[in-house]
């Protein structure tokens, strides 16, 4: 096995590109309080700027207590109970359960990005629309077919 | 022979496992080391492990070095944000230390300072492709460094969590990520780590790093069951607690449990070598290596 060979993500960190101005800080502002009325209430929105809900199934990965935005620690419970607050269901256990119930399973699969944190409290609307974040994926067609190409697409690439 | 040439080669690889002291003593290190050398391939140095301020990793893993035993120095997110953890691997590098293990780490609130501020700036699978990065020359920054550290990534996957299948989409995510080596949690639930093997051989993804189980050898019926209440994700079959409740001599039963353990896990397919954790128990290591036959040829 040559261990030089392992594909590396591409983009690993959200940068800031293009940089946040005074003015549009402003506006960033006003807009959060738009985003604040539908994304606090449904799904308990944190304002990391960096949404990744679509990639979550729609569960905020941010309400974990370590902030994981890739996957559950090794601490979830038999009952998907967090190991911090017992009393609270691991988010990424939600998050397997729900994405296997909305058929969108190959997104878990994606590495997230290390955490922009100029983005913290920043409306994630503005930041996809200037492009900073990647927009949101809304369907995923052929979920099943995408996560048996992503397994096949490693064997072949190991040939 | 390096870890890393270990692991290219295939032979069967063993890693211990020592915590550094609450304090400034480095003999007690150096005295633990010596249950290790000649018996091992390399020695994890735990990172203040369950979020207890420890004698640092980097410093532990130089004492290892100087005493001729290849340390895995683990690295976690909870106590560094990613200039802190890409200079401390930069520190380690230029002090020869070649392997470094990538944790999320314990929450906080485990330890002894549950008032402090967890940083988790990257997460685990984020910490590996950034050491994966530095590798090929780069800082995070994306600054060309003028000469790049050439560490053997390790990482670590809990087979006996739930979801069950979400910890197999995890360690995609680590190989993807850059993972060389993969460390398990100890193994006292056979059954579901075979479970476990079999769905990661079916995915292929055994060839793609190399897989080390977790052994725990445990002393007393009372270890096994404070992990089983207390130690959060880790399965233990009622067969083993009952074993340790009736054995007339515990500690020499709990040798014969990690030795059976390992024979079992050896025959499996994809397990590329274990990982023996003695926590508090060092000195049994080289009793058990014995028994287990895993003398080392180097």
């Amino acid at each position: 096995m040559n261990t030089n060979e392992i594909p590396l993500p591409k983009g690993l960190v959200t940068v800031n590109d293009p940089p946040l101005t005074a003015r549009e800080r402003k506006f960033s502002r006003l807009l959060l309080f738009f985003e604040d009325i539908v994304k606090v209430p449904l799904f308990g929105c944190q304002h990391c700027g960096e949404c990744v809900l679509s990639s979550t199934a729609f569960v905020c990965s941010q309400r974990c207590p370590k902030q994981l935005r890739n996957g559950p620690c090794g601490g979830t419970g038999d009952d998907g109970s967090c190991e911090v607050y017992p009393e609270r269901t691991c988010v990424w256990y939600k998050i397997y359960f729900r994405s296997q119930l909305l058929n969108r399973m190959s997104l878990l699969y994606k590495i997230n990005k290390v955490h922009n944190w100029n983005l913290q409290g920043t409306s994630s609307w503005l930041n996809v629309f200037r492009k900073r974040i990647e927009a949101p994926i809304w369907f995923v067609p052929h979920d099943e077919q995408k996560v048996k190409g992503l397994i096949a697409d490693d064997a072949e690439r190991e040939d | 022979m390096t870890l890393k040439e270990k692991i290219e080669s295939n032979r069967f690889i063993v890693c211990g496992e020592i915590g550094p002291p609450q304090s400034c003593d480095g003999d007690v290190i150096r005295n633990k080391s010596k249950h290790f050398k000649g018996y091992v391939d390399a020695v994890n140095i735990t990172d203040n492990q369950t979020a207890i301020a420890r004698l640092s990793s980097i410093a532990s893993a130089k004492i290892l070095l100087d005493e001729g035993v290849e340390p895995i120095m683990q690295m976690t997110c909870r106590d560094r944000n990613r200039l802190a953890i890409q200079s401390d691997l930069l520190g380690a590098a230029a002090l020869g230390i070649r392997n470094v293990l990538c944790l999320t780490g314990d929450h906080q609130k485990f330890g002894d300072h549950p008032e402090a501020k967890g940083v988790f700036d990257l997460d685990s699978i984020q910490l590996i492709a950034t050491v994966a990065t530095m590798n090929r020359g780069f800082l995070l920054s994306g600054f060309e460094m003028k000469k790049a550290p050439a560490f053997l990534i390790g990482a670590a996957a809990n087979p006996f969590a739930e979801p069950f299948e979400m910890r197999i989409i995890r360690l995609h995510k680590k190989i993807q990520a850059g993972a060389h080596f993969i460390q398990t949690q100890p193994v006292f639930d056979l059954e579901l780590f075979i479970r476990w093997m079999q769905r990661v051989v079916e995915m292929g993804l055994h060839e793609k790093t190399a897989i080390l189980a977790g052994v725990l050898p445990v002393k007393s019926v009372k270890t096994l069951l404070w992990m089983k209440e207390k130690v959060p994700g880790v399965k233990i079959h009622d067969d083993y607690i009952n074993r340790m409740k009736q054995a007339r001599d515990p500690e020499e039963e709990g040798v014969q449990m990690a030795v059976e353990i390992i024979q079992t896990l050896r025959g499996i397919k994809g397990i590329r070598g274990i990982h023996l954790m003695p926590a508090l128990w060092e000195s049994i290591t080289p009793t058990i290596i014995k028994e287990a036959r895993l003398d080392m040829t180097n």
